[in-house]
C-alpha cells in the first residue's frame, strides 16, 4: 500500500499544480469585481487552438506558449469591456448567466473554425518523455508544469507585492471607491484584472492541451474543478487558490487509490461541505459574497 | 392591470392554447413540442418561486425535475402503477428531495446558496448516471406510458397535451394564489430585506424552506410530466446545465412575475426546435439570447410590458415585483439576488 | 429629461431579434408544404455535442446512398427525400424530433443515431408511432437486446460482438492477464461484462480493472497502478475526448513502450485527434476503407463508395460513412422488394435477407434480433499512416465472423421480443 501511495501522492501534487494554476485566474477576476466567469474554460480552450494553429505554421511550442494567452487576452478584454462591465454594478450570478452563454457561443464556434473532432497537440519532443523518479516513471511534461507554476506564482507575487500597478490592484480589491476617489482610473484597472486572469487561462488552456485532449467541449471538463479549488480555497485568497488546488489533486488521487467510483463526486461533495462549514472557504475573506 | 382586463387575457390565453392541437401543424410544429412547453413552464415557474420572487439564486431545480421524471419512470417500470400513481410518486420523489437538501440550502443565502444548489444537483445527477442497473445509467430509461386508472385508457398526443394544460391551468392558478398570498409577499420582502423581515419576527427559514418545498413540488410535477411525455428519463435532465437554462427562460420571460415563466419556456422551447430545424449552429443563437438578456433585457418581456403601462417612470410599484430585475433599479428596493 | 418608455438597449435587442425573425422564418418556410411524390425518410443524427463529428461522418453516408438510389430512379420511382433533424445528443431532444418527423414531415422511417441512449430514445417512440427505424450508430446490446422491437433494425455492431472480436483476437496475440480500464457508466460496464465473458471461456484473468468516473480527464492515478499488476495487456474501454486523453496520457507516462495496448473498439474520428507518438495498439474496429479484409477482393461498389467520398468530402470514409451508406441502402431495397412504404411489410422484407455491399462477403440482418450480422476486424494502427496517404491509420490483421462473436439466437431470444403487430 505504502509502495502504491506515494506515486499516488505525487501525482496528485502535480494534478494539483495545474487546477491551482486555473482557479489562480479564476480567483483574480472573481475577487476585484464578483465577476463569476463561466467562460473561463472556454478561453483556455481558445489558447489551446491558437497554440495548434501557430505550431501547425511552424512555429516552436514554447512561443506558442506565450504568444497564444497573449492573443486570448486581447480577446478576453475585448469580453470583458462589452460584455461584463455593464454587470459589475449587478450580482454576481448576472455574470454567471451571461458568461455561460458566452461559453455556449465559444463552444460552436471553436466547432466551425477547427472542426468537430479533436485535432492531435502534444508539446515538444523534449518535453514528452519519461523521468525516472526511482518509485515511478513520470512524464517530463507534468514536472514541467508544476516548474510552469511555481514561475507563475512568483511572477505574479512580484507583479502584486513589488510594482505599483500591482499594488493599486490589491488595493483595490480591499476598497475599490477609495482607490477611485484617490485617483486611479479603475476602469483601466478592471481590464487589467481581468485580462491577467485570461492569461493565466491561457497559459493553462495550453499545458491542458498539452496534456489531455483538444476539442470544442475541452474547456468544460475542467470548469468544475477549478470552481470547486477556488471555493474550498477561499474566494478572495489568491493562496487559498493554490492551497485549493493542491488539496484538490491529492484528494482525487487519493479517492482514486481507496474508493474509485466515488472520485468524480468526492469533490461536489467536499464542495458542499466547505459551503456548509466555511463558506469563505480555508483562506478566504469577507466581503464580495458575504 | 384591473383584475377584470387580467381575467380577459388569462381566458385569450387559454383558449389559444386550447386550440393548439389545430394551430401547430399549421406551423409545422407537433403539439408534443407545445407539452413540452408547458411542462417546462412548471419548471420555470418552481425556479420563478425561488429566485424571481424570493431572491435566492435557484441553479438546482433540474435536480427536482430530474427526481420527478425517474420517479414517475421508475415506478412504471419495476411497480406498473398507472398513470397518475406515476406522476404522484415522481411529485413525492421530488419533495422528498427538497426536505433532505432543504435544511442544508437553508444555512446560505446569495451566491452560496446557488453553488451549494449546484453542487447538491450534481450528486443527483451522478447517481443517476452511476447506477446503470436501476436507472439505465448514462443511456437512460425506456418506459411505456401507463393508463389512467379508473377509465383504463392511455392518452396519446392530443388528448395527452389536454391533461398537461389542465394541469398547467390549475397550477399557475395556484402560483398566482400563492404569490398574491401574505405568504408570498413575504417572500418578497425576504427578498427586499431579510433581516428586517426577521427583525419583524418572523422566522423566514420556515418561509424559505415552504418555497423550496413548493418550488421542489412543482418542478417534480414538471419533470414527471415529461418523462410520460417522452417515454423517457436520463440524466442529462438533472444537469447543472438544465437548471441554468430553466433561469434564463425565467429572466427572459420575466422573473417575478406570473405568466413570465410560460413566456420564456415557449420562447426557449419553440424557439430551439425551429432555429435547430434550420441550422446546426442554434447553440451559437441560444448563447446569444443568454448574453443579450442578461445584459438587455433582464426585466424579461412580461417584466418590460408591465414596466411599460406604468409609463416606463421610475416609479416601482408595489405589485411590480418585476422591478428588482430591472437594470437601473436603485439600490434601495434590494437586488436581493 | 424623461425616460423613453423602451430604453435604447431593450429597442436594440428587440430590433435584433426581430430581424433575426424576418431572415429566419423564410427559410423555414420551406419545411411547411408537401412534395407529394418523394418518399421521406428522417435522418436523426447529433450535429452538436461530443458526437457532431461521426455525425456528420454518418449524414455523408446517408447522402451518398440517397444520390446514388435517386440516380437510378428512387424508390419505385419516387425520388427519396431525407429530412434532417440535430437531436443534439440528448435523448429528450431527440424524441420530440422524432415525432415532429413521423407527425409533421411524414417521413415513412427514422434513421441515424450515434448515443445509445438517443438510440433507445427514438427506438420507442418509433415503436409507439409504429414507424421503422434504423439505428446506424447506437451501439448499446439492449437495442437489439432486451429493448428490441419489431420496428428497430441497427446496422453498426453491438457491445457483444465488439468485444468478442478483439477479447479472443488479442488474447491469442498477447496473453490472457488482462488490466482494464473501463468509463464507469452504462456502455463501460456492458464493455466490461463482455469482456469477462470472453476470459471465463478461454480461462483468463483480469489483473486490474479501474472503474473510471464521469467527467475523468486525468487517468495518472490509474495508470499509475499498471506496473504492479503485470499485465499482459491493457485493455483500454474509454471512448472519444476520454480515449485521446487516456491514451496521451499513457504515452507520456512511457506505457505504451513497456505494454501492449489494445481495445474493444476506436474510431478514425479521435484517432486524428491522437498525436503520433500515442497511436499505438490493436483495436476493434467495424470498417475500413483500404484493406481487402474489410473490403473483399475487387469489389467494385466499394471501391466506387470509397472514391466517391474522397471526392465528396475531401477525406476518406470511416466506419461511420460506411454505417449511413449501408442502412439507407438496405432500407430502400427493402421499400422496393416489399413494392410498399407499409412498416410491417419492409421489416419483413429487410429481415434474414442476405446481401453483399461495401464490404467483404454478405451479411444479413438477424430475423430474431434484427442486428447486422457482418464482419468485425482487428487492426494495428499504423502511427503515421502510409507514404502518401496520412489517413491510412489501420493494419487491418483479422477478422472475425459475426455469428462467432455474437450471442446465439437462443441467448437473444431470451431476452428479446419482437411483438410485431
Amino acid at each position: 500500500m505504502i509502495h502504491d501511495l506515494a506515486p499516488q501522492l505525487f501525482n496528485g501534487l502535480v494534478l494539483g499544480a495545474f487546477y491551482a494554476i486555473v482557479a489562480i485566474g479564476l480567483s483574480l477576476i472573481m475577487n476585484l469585481t464578483g465577476t463569476i466567469n463561466m467562460a473561463h474554460g472556454s478561453f483556455m480552450t481558445l489558447a489551446g487552438y491558437l497554440a495548434y494553429s501557430l505550431v501547425l505554421r511552424g512555429t516552436s511550442f514554447w512561443f506558442a506558449l506565450i504568444a497564444a494567452p497573449l492573443i486570448v487576452v486581447v480577446v478576453g478584454i475585448v469580453v470583458e469591456r462589452a460584455l461584463v462591465r455593464p454587470l459589475y454594478k449587478r450580482e454576481p450570478f448576472y455574470s454567471l448567466l451571461m458568461t455561460f452563454g458566452l461559453s455556449l457561443i465559444a463552444e460552436e464556434v471553436y466547432r466551425l473554425i477547427w472542426g468537430p473532432n479533436g485535432v492531435p497537440f502534444s508539446p515538444p519532443p523534449a518535453l514528452n518523455g519519461t523521468v525516472a523518479l526511482g518509485f515511478m516513471n513520470f512524464p517530463t511534461f507534468r514536472i514541467f508544469i508544476a516548474v510552469a507554476l511555481i514561475i507563475a506564482i512568483l511572477a505574479l507575487a512580484f507583479f502584486l507585492t513589488r510594482t505599483r500597478f500591482g499594488l493599486r490592484l490589491r488595493a483595490a480589491v480591499q476598497d475599490t471607491e477609495m482607490i477611485a476617489a484617490l485617483g486611479t482610473n479603475t476602469q483601466v484597472l478592471y481590464a487589467v484584472n481581468f485580462g491577467l486572469g485570461i492569461f493565466l487561462a491561457g497559459i493553462a488552456g495550453v499545458l491542458a492541451a498539452g496534456m489531455l485532449g483538444l476539442s470544442p467541449t475541452s474547456g468544460n471538463a475542467l470548469l468544475m474543478p477549478a470552481f470547486v479549488t477556488v471555493i474550498i480555497g477561499g474566494m478572495g485568497s489568491l493562496f487559498g487558490s493554490i492551497v485549493g488546488g493542491l488539496l484538490i489533486g491529492m484528494a482525487i488521487s487519493l479517492t482514486t487509490l481507496f474508493i474509485p467510483a466515488a472520485s468524480e463526486v468526492s469533490m461536489y461533495i467536499l464542495m458542499a461541505v466547505v459551503l456548509l462549514v466555511r463558506p469563505r472557504g480555508l483562506f478566504g475573506e469577507e466581503g464580495i459574497f458575504g | 392591470m384591473t383584475a377584470r382586463s387580467e381575467l380577459i387575457v388569462s381566458a385569450v390565453v387559454v383558449a389559444v392554447l386550447a386550440c393548439a392541437p389545430f394551430l401547430s401543424p399549421l406551423v409545422h410544429l407537433d403539439i408534443s413540442i407545445v407539452s413540452e412547453v408547458l411542462v417546462t413552464a412548471l419548471a420555470v415557474m418552481s425556479a420563478n418561486l425561488l429566485l424571481g420572487y424570493t431572491g435566492l439564486p435557484a441553479f438546482g431545480n433540474a435536480a427536482y425535475f430530474g427526481l420527478g421524471a425517474y420517479g414517475a419512470a421508475l415506478s412504471v417500470k419495476y411497480f406498473n402503477v398507472d398513470f397518475v400513481v406515476a406522476v404522484l410518486v415522481g411529485m413525492l420523489a421530488a419533495l422528498v428531495g427538497g426536505l433532505i437538501l432543504g435544511p442544508f440550502l437553508l444555512r446560505r443565502r446569495g451566491i452560496y446558496f446557488g453553488l451549494l444548489s449546484i453542487a447538491f444537483g450534481q450528486v443527483f445527477y451522478f447517481i443517476a448516471y452511476r447506477y446503470t442497473d436501476v436507472t439505465g445509467g448514462e443511456d437512460g430509461m425506456n418506459f411505456p406510458r401507463p393508463p389512467i386508472g379508473i377509465i383504463h385508457v392511455v392518452l396519446r398526443e392530443a388528448s395527452f397535451y389536454y391533461l398537461v394544460l389542465a394541469v398547467f391551468v390549475v397550477c399557475l392558478i395556484a402560483f398566482r394564489t400563492v404569490v398574491r398570498s401574505p405568504f408570498g409577499r413575504t417572500l418578497v420582502a425576504i427578498r427586499q430585506n431579510e433581516t428586517r423581515v426577521r427583525y419583524l419576527g418572523l422566522n423566514t427559514d420556515r418561509f424559505i424552506f415552504v418555497a423550496l418545498l413548493i418550488s421542489a413540488t412543482m418542478a417534480g410535477l414538471g419533470g414527471a410530466l415529461f418523462g410520460l411525455l417522452i417515454n423517457f428519463a436520463y440524466p442529462l435532465e438533472l444537469d447543472w446545465h438544465q437548471s441554468g437554462y430553466f433561469v434564463l427562460m425565467m429572466i427572459l420571460g420575466g422573473a417575478g412575475t406570473v405568466w413570465g415563466s410560460l413566456v420564456g419556456a415557449f420562447i426557449y422551447v419553440i424557439g430551439k426546435d425551429i432555429i435547430s430545424t434550420i441550422t446546426p449552429l442554434w447553440q451559437i443563437f441560444l448563447g446569444a439570447l443568454f448574453v443579450a438578456c442578461v445584459l438587455g433585457f433582464p426585466r424579461g418581456i412580461v417584466g418590460s410590458i408591465q414596466a411599460l403601462r406604468r409609463g416606463g417612470a421610475q416609479t416601482f410599484a408595489d405589485d411590480d415585483v418585476n422591478a428588482a430585475f430591472d437594470a437601473n433599479a436603485p439600490v434601495e428596493i434590494g437586488r436581493g439576488v | 429629461m424623461t425616460r423613453p418608455i423602451l430604453s435604447r438597449r431593450n429597442f436594440v435587442t428587440l430590433a435584433g431579434a426581430g430581424t433575426a425573425a424576418a431572415f429566419g422564418i423564410p427559410a423555414y418556410l420551406p419545411r411547411i408544404g408537401e412534395a407529394a411524390d418523394t418518399i421521406k425518410l428522417g435522418l436523426l443524427e447529433p450535429y452538436t455535442g461530443v458526437y457532431a463529428g461521426p455525425a456528420e461522418n454518418e449524414t455523408h453516408g446517408f447522402d451518398m446512398a440517397v444520390d446514388a438510389w435517386n440516380k437510378r430512379g428512387g424508390i419505385m420511382g419516387r425520388k427519396i427525400e431525407l429530412v434532417k433533424e440535430d437531436e443534439q445528443n440528448d435523448p429528450g431532444v431527440a424524441a420530440q424530433k422524432a415525432r415532429k418527423l413521423v407527425n409533421q414531415d411524414k417521413v415513412v422511417a427514422l434513421c441515424g443515431t450515434v448515443s445509445s441512449g438517443v438510440s433507445l430514445s427514438v427506438a420507442g417512440v418509433a415503436n409507439t408511432l409504429g414507424t421503422l427505424f434504423m439505428d446506424s450508430g447506437g451501439h448499446s446490446d439492449d437495442v437489439t437486446g432486451k429493448s428490441c422491437h419489431w420496428n428497430v433494425f441497427r446496422t453498426c455492431h453491438s457491445t457483444w460482438m465488439e468485444t468478442h472480436a478483439t477479447g479472443y483476437s488479442l488474447a491469442k496475440r498477447f496473453g490472457k492477464k488482462w488490466f482494464l480500464i473501463t468509463p464507469d457508466y452504462a456502455y463501460g460496464h456492458s464493455l466490461e461484462t463482455g469482456f469477462k465473458d470472453v476470459l471465463a471461456r478461454i480461462g483468463g484473468t483480469i489483473v486490474g480493472d479501474e472503474l473510471t468516473p464521469l467527467g475523468t480527464t486525468d487517468f495518472s492515478s490509474y495508470l499509475t497502478k499498471i506496473d504492479a499488476a503485470k499485465p499482459d495487456v491493457v485493455m483500454v474501454l474509454v471512448q472519444g475526448d476520454d480515449y485521446t486523453n487516456c491514451l496521451k496520457q499513457m504515452n507520456q507516462f512511457g506505457l505504451l513502450k513497456k505494454y501492449a495496448v489494445g481495445g474493444p473498439q476506436v474510431e478514425l474520428e479521435p484517432l486524428y485527434g491522437l498525436p503520433p507518438e500515442a497511436r499505438q495498439g490493436y483495436w476493434g474496429i467495424e470498417w475500413y476503407y483500404k484493406s481487402e479484409k474489410t473490403l473483399g477482393k475487387n469489389n467494385k461498389v466499394a471501391q466506387q463508395f470509397v472514391a466517391d467520398t474522397i471526392k465528396r468530402v475531401g477525406k476518406p470514409p470511416t466506419a461511420r460513412n460506411a454505417f449511413g451508406y449501408i442502412t439507407l441502402d438496405r432500407l430502400a431495397q427493402a421499400m422496393t422488394d416489399a413494392k410498399s412504404v407499409d412498416p410491417v411489410k419492409v421489416a419483413r422484407a429487410i429481415e434474414g435477407v442476405h446481401f453483399n455491399s461495401i464490404f467483404n462477403g454478405t451479411a444479413y440482418y438477424r430475423k430474431e434480433d434484427h442486428q447486422l450480422m457482418w464482419p468485425m476486424w482487428v487492426a494495428k494502427i499504423r502511427p503515421d499512416g502510409t507514404p502518401g496517404d496520412k489517413y491510412d491509420l489501420f493494419d487491418v490483421t483479422d477478422t472475425e465472423a459475426a455469428e462467432a462473436v455474437e450471442q446465439t439466437i437462443a441467448e437473444k431470444e431470451k431476452v428479446c421480443k419482437l411483438g410485431y403487430p
